[in-house]
């Protein structure tokens, strides 16, 4: 995503909307605005910093839960045991 | 998920749907299920009635509709109403309690965390884990749901049966208190790790 480009001399250092502004930045970053997010979050993130910085550490959060939370292997018998007792209830 | 008997499935089609589209889950709800449980013995047991409900109940799953969220329902159910009363891990927080905790939705958004994105993006794969465990079940539920497995507001809602404006703000909730675990960390370490790896 190419939002990093500006430099932060240009963005307020005030959000005069926190409640309003975070809840949008985390409703997009979840997903749930569609294409409709777009727009709004290039005009947040160019002009106000707290929105740029609290955009950037929500997005690292989802990021490394996503790829690094360890993940626990299924044991090999699961799937079978499973189709054993499907198979015994019928 | 509505509780309407549709036409009943063949013996074929029940097996069509199971193998086609009930197994292929398996992973992402064992994972569940120890996230839950932190129980290797409680996740496999919870995995495996979360498929016999399925399988007894496949009439009630509509074809095309998303088989992952509704064996997530099954398997959060279950994990509810039996697992939870006797898990090794005594629930930290009262269910009832946090629901009207919650019902509010005005949550408060600060922008006062001095966690930074890079110092996340840092982190190991077994601090994050760390965190998200020491996390309340409801809570770690929800990111579990959002982040780890990719459902929306709105198939959240339909698993855990909360409204989305609730969804969004246990999600925010959750959020915060996982980046002050975080913080906790950046702030005690700087990233040297002396554990081994096993």
């Amino acid at each position: 995503m190419e939002i990093n480009n500006q430099s932060s001399g240009e963005r307020k250092l005030q959000c005069n909307d926190v409640t309003r502004c975070f809840q949008l930045l985390e409703s997009i970053l979840d997903g749930d605005l569609g294409e409709n997010g777009k727009e709004v979050l290039k005009e947040k993130l160019d002009k106000c910093q707290p929105c740029f910085e609290h955009f950037h550490l929500e997005q690292a959060i989802r990021e490394v839960l996503k790829t690094k939370c360890t993940k626990q292997p299924v044991p090999t018998e699961l799937a079978d045991s499973i189709r054993q007792m499907i198979q015994e209830s019928k | 998920m509505s509780e309407v008997q549709r036409r009943k499935y063949t013996q074929e089609e029940r097996t069509a749907i199971f193998d086609g589209e009930f197994m292929p889950h398996i992973d992402s709800m064992y994972n569940f299920a120890f996230r839950l449980t932190f129980d290797e013995d409680d996740a496999k047991d919870l995995v495996q009635d979360t498929y016999m409900k399925a399988f007894r109940f496949i009439n009630s799953f509509e074809q095309g509709t998303n088989a992952k969220a509704w064996l997530f329902r099954i398997l959060k159910n279950s994990f509810i109403n039996e697992y939870r009363k006797k898990s090794k891990q005594p629930a930290k927080v009262d269910y009832q309690e946090v629901e009207t905790f919650y019902n509010s939705d005005d949550v408060d958004y600060q922008s006062t965390t001095d966690l930074r994105a890079e110092s996340v993006k840092d982190m190991l794969g077994d601090e994050i884990s760390n965190a998200l465990n020491a996390l309340a079940v409801d809570f770690r539920t929800v990111i579990i749901l959002a982040d780890l497995e990719g459902f929306t507001y709105e198939e959240m809602a339909k698993i855990l049966d909360i409204p989305i404006g609730t969804v969004r703000s246990r999600l925010h909730r959750a959020r915060n208190l996982l980046k002050d675990k975080l913080k906790g960390y950046a702030q005690s370490m700087g990233y040297n790790t002396d554990e081994e790896e096993e």
